[in-house]
């Protein structure tokens, strides 16, 4: 039997019996959790809660009265009041519609940039950049320079090719934000459908072209099923942040009918002018609730995605 | 799938390439244009700017050195500028900072709730902003914060968190499980392997997420207006000074708006590659 | 001295109802490589994964040496590892892989250099020390993984699967040196492998687990000649051990020809199931009549597959024979048994191990 080689120089680990750890397990593991989730919690449950109180008052800034508790009080103004209703419906129209119209014109980008061709890269470039921009300046570049009655570039074609000019943002508020909104997102969109192109395993591709399937049944069957995911999870991202569209009303329109969605009405009625703090702080309640009601519908879409990772 | 190279795959028709290829070039020679105008715009004198649209103009920086002169009392640009920079790169740098531990907490050892962890994460940016904002003006007046810097890095750390948090966890899950074992019985602790694995590795999908949180957080306005109308204030505020009531100011604007959007958009240019690889990495799972 | 005990080890996964180890209990001697071996889902891995510290027990515990290490986390244990895919660090140099643990651990840099030297040269291994693992072949990556538990001078070494992503050739060739390293180290190893072949070769005892189960634990000659039961019986030999479902029929049938054992059965027997390696079984003019599919010719030994008719069903059976050999697919030829033969019941266990011989249909219930 040949001799063992151990030359043991330093012992890395000196014998002894076996430690117990300081802190169990489940704490250590969520220890680094803990910084990200109190400093969260912190800034956002602080300011809902302080909300909520607040919605239960009747507290007006200017002129300047005591906050009284009324209970449900300013709930039930609310729900005789027509323009939050109004509001509501913009808010659905400046959410659903650039969402779905984005989401669409950012796959068939993605498409069309899926394939080899010349000065790729260029028109990669030039389609990201309006998600780019800050929002203010598409606002005030849309409604000054593209929108615009008189010199508007739009208007210009429309000139050229024989119609009347057409008032954008005072007679279409509603449609002149929302295509600055599809102009803002389709990028993100067509970002996140191009990386689900590119993650498409390829081997399942080759195998459908050697048996023969049209192009565009690969696309109908293979390439559409392995886009879903990425799909929801541009429905989601998209939805969450425009529901909350500010910026673009403020410029382009400063309110009004037609594009004040619920956001800019509870600015309206608070620190926009109306000074009614109570009031307003109820109608933010009612958009929490409503979010959260849509959040758990959204929750079954996020949990299929989680739990599609879990079965993977 | 990558290179600008046009050799079509074998057997497709070259003018089906080429066509297509043209289509994209249109398309989104069309989707740029606003873009391209205002920056021809932003070269031209008032009057070229606002009468029916010209191709031909004599340029001049007039209407940049107008923008960036200094307004004394109102919001200058170097001001608006320097504060916009130090926000974001602090705000960025504070998300991530909490976001790596806290996406390590829900990818490579999970704690067992990590689900509820992550919903709730995401449903924090479900609250409106226009409904955070008058507790928040309270507590910032209270606490002396208004017209500051601290309180918009404050603010845009808390927006950006939950979208950082969500988009690391999903890069750090791609991480191949043997590696962290590996280091771990190598004697790493969170620290070692962090360094030695999941940065390098996640390297990608990390400049992904901060180039986003630095997106949002340097085209940010309401917060900024609305906390900061005047002292401390971003960019996006600047912009909006840079609108008058009366005479024509399409061509300054255009100037005003091209310098605002320089620096996020060579960013993005730059990054843009790695950021689409980055989200392909696992972004969405 | 450093042994490693098993004592009930218990690991049921969450969400799930069947262990997936079972109350493993086992005895690795101090220098011993033992082979964990198995089917995919036998609890191996996990076996191994509960010594390295990764899952944690659910029952029993774990020794190294004589301390007892359940509780204590995988950078304490004094265990290296090397993965099935390697887990290089991808941004690190050869050198650095090897030298991680070290650093991780505080040794002092001129000798982890000395070390990861010394090792280097052991494998081979010093032209690449700058190299980084992307640059690698597969061959040298695996090297290198092995290169890296090598360095730390552990008590024990886990290995999970390390030569299976390897081409076969180089399977082959990098068994011999791992036992050669494993014998001149002189440190127990478990190692984990689904090739049973590998298992045979390599281990000094080789463990058996099924559906986390340990089914039996012994040097591969004694698993290859006494197999505890039809599982072990099946699965360890290659080609695979003959197996025959006789039923309760006495004296046991195969086709038509009857089975006569030197040896008497239990009366309460039962259902029986009838074993003959590939080499006990004989191709020629034997009472039982065969039908041959195919013939494999590996130059040095030739396998002859047949087909029996057998209790309705057409069951394959495989003889190993000598070259030369005459018959070609569609022939008919009679086989033969010599040698011993193994009667599972029916569950499964080895009943007794007989020398037997077939006779034509009658001859041995008339006698």
């Amino acid at each position: 039997m040949s001799t063992t080689v151990r030359p043991r120089v330093s012992r890395m680990i000196p014998p002894k019996m076996g430690r117990r750890p300081l802190l169990s397990d489940s704490w250590r593991r969520r220890l680094p959790l803990l910084p990200a989730l109190l400093f969260l919690i912190l800034l956002t449950q602080v300011p809902f809660g302080l909300s909520v109180y607040y919605s239960l008052t009747d507290w007006t800034v200017v002129p300047p009265g005591p906050r009284e508790f009324v209970g449900l009080e300013n709930y039930r103004e609310l729900l005789r009041d027509d323009f939050f209703g109004e509001a509501i419906v913009t808010s659905i129209q400046l959410t659903v519609f650039p969402v779905i119209a984005a989401l669409v014109l950012g796959t068939a980008f993605a498409l069309l940039l899926d394939r080899k061709f010349f000065g790729r890269g260029v028109v990669r470039t030039m389609l990201i950049t309006p998600f780019l921009l800050v929002p203010v300046v598409i606002g005030l570049i849309w409604k000054n320079q593209m929108f615009h009655g008189l010199y508007g570039v739009i208007n210009w074609v429309i000139e050229k090719l024989g119609g009347t000019p057409v008032e954008f943002v005072s007679e279409h508020p509603t449609l002149s934000i929302i295509i600055t909104l599809i102009w803002q997102w389709t990028p993100f969109m067509m970002l996140i459908m191009l990386a689900g192109l590119q993650s498409q395993p390829a081997d399942v591709l080759e195998a459908a072209k050697v048996d023969g399937a049209a192009p565009f049944a690969i696309f109908r069957q293979l390439t559409l099923s392995h886009l879903r995911p990425y799909m929801e999870l541009g429905i989601l991202l998209g939805a969450i942040y425009l529901i909350q569209v500010y910026d673009q009303i403020a410029v382009i329109t400063g309110g009004g009918p037609g594009s004040t969605n619920v956001p800019y009405y509870v600015f309206q009625r608070s620190i926009g002018g109306g000074w009614q703090f109570g009031e307003a702080s109820a109608y933010s309640i009612v958009v929490v609730i409503a979010s959260i009601v849509i959040a758990t519908f959204a929750l079954r879409v996020l949990s299929r995605l989680l739990k599609g990772e879990a079965a993977a | 799938m990558s290179g600008d190279d046009a050799t079509p795959a074998v057997g497709e028709r070259r003018w089906v390439n080429a066509a297509l290829g043209g289509l994209a070039w249109i398309t989104a020679l069309i989707f740029f244009f606003p873009v391209l105008w205002m920056v021809l715009n932003s070269f031209k004198s008032e009057q070229d700017a606002n009468t029916s649209p010209k191709l031909t103009f004599d340029p001049t920086l007039d209407r940049y050195r107008e923008v960036t002169e200094s307004a004394g009392g109102l919001l200058s640009f170097g001001e608006a500028f320097t504060n916009s920079v130090v926000i974001v790169l602090v705000s960025t740098l504070i998300v991530l900072a909490l976001a790596i531990p806290a996406a390590y907490a829900l990818a490579i050892k999970p704690i067992v709730k990590w689900r509820d962890v992550l919903f709730f994460v995401i449903s924090t940016k479900f609250l409106p902003v226009v409904a955070s904002i008058l507790p928040l003006w309270i507590l910032a007046r209270d606490l002396d914060l208004l017209n500051t810097r601290v309180v918009l890095i404050i603010l845009y750390t808390a927006i950006n968190l939950p979208l950082a948090v969500w988009m690391l966890r999903s890069f750090f899950v791609e991480i191949p499980r043997e590696l962290i074992e590996a280091a771990e019985i190598d004697g790493a602790r969170l620290r070692g392997q962090l360094t030695s694995v999941i940065l390098p590795l996640a390297a990608p999908g990390i400049a992904a997420t901060a180039l986003l949180c630095v997106i949002f957080a340097w085209n940010e306005f309401f917060y900024a207006v609305q906390l900061n109308p005047v002292e401390g204030s971003t960019v996006p505020v600047w912009v909006t000074t840079n609108v008058s009531t009366r005479g024509e100011f399409l061509a300054k604007l255009s100037a005003a708006s091209v310098l605002a959007c320089i620096p996020v958009v060579l960013a993005g240019w730059i990054a843009q590659k790695r950021m689409i690889r980055g989200l392909a990495m696992g972004a969405i799972k | 001295m450093t042994e490693v005990r098993y004592v009930e080890a218990t690991r049921t996964y969450p969400g799930t109802d069947t262990p997936a180890v079972d109350s493993l209990s086992l005895d690795i001697a101090d220098g011993e490589l033992l082979v964990l071996v198995g089917p995919s889902g036998s609890g191996k891995s996990t076996a191994l994964r509960m010594l390295a510290g990764l899952e944690p027990l659910d029952a029993g515990a774990v020794f190294i040496g004589d301390r007892d290490v359940t509780d204590v986390r995988p950078r304490d244990r004094d265990i290296a590892m090397v993965f099935q895919n390697y887990a290089l660090y991808p941004q690190l140099s050869v050198a650095e892989n090897m030298g991680f643990a070290l650093k991780q651990h505080g040794v002092p840099k001129e000798e982890r250099t000395a070390r990861v030297r010394e090792t280097a040269r052991i494998l081979d291994l010093e032209p690449f020390l700058d190299r980084k693992p992307r640059q690698l072949s597969g061959g040298q990556r695996q090297r290198v993984a092995m290169g890296r538990a090598i360095v730390r001078q552990p008590s024990v070494y886990l290995m999970d699967e390390p030569l299976s992503n390897l081409d076969a050739k180089l399977r082959v060739q990098t068994r011999t040196e791992v036992v050669e390293l494993q014998a001149r180290l002189g440190v127990s190893t478990v190692y984990v492998t689904h090739d049973q072949v590998e298992a045979m070769t390599m281990g000094h005892r080789v463990a058996v687990l099924r559906a986390g189960v340990l089914q039996q634990c012994d040097a591969p000659s004694t698993l290859y000649h006494e197999p505890v039961n039809l599982f072990v019986a099946g699965f360890i030999g290659s080609p695979a051990m003959n197996l025959v479902d006789v039923g309760d029929a006495r004296p046991p049938r195969i086709g038509e020809s009857e089975l006569a054992l030197d040896a008497a059965l239990p009366n309460d027997a039962g259902k029986l199931t009838v074993g003959f390696r590939p080499e006990s079984l004989r191709v020629g003019d034997g009472p039982l009549p065969a039908r041959i599919r195919t013939v494999e010719d590996l130059g040095s030994e030739m396998f002859v597959h047949v087909a029996v008719e057998h209790h309705g069903d057409t069951v394959p059976l495989i003889a190993k024979v000598s070259p030369p050999f005459e018959g070609t697919a569609g022939d008919q030829v009679g086989l033969q048994i010599a040698g011993t033969t193994h009667l599972f019941g029916e569950d499964g266990s080895r009943i007794a191990s007989p020398a037997a011989t077939l006779h034509s249909p009658g001859a041995v219930s008339r006698s």
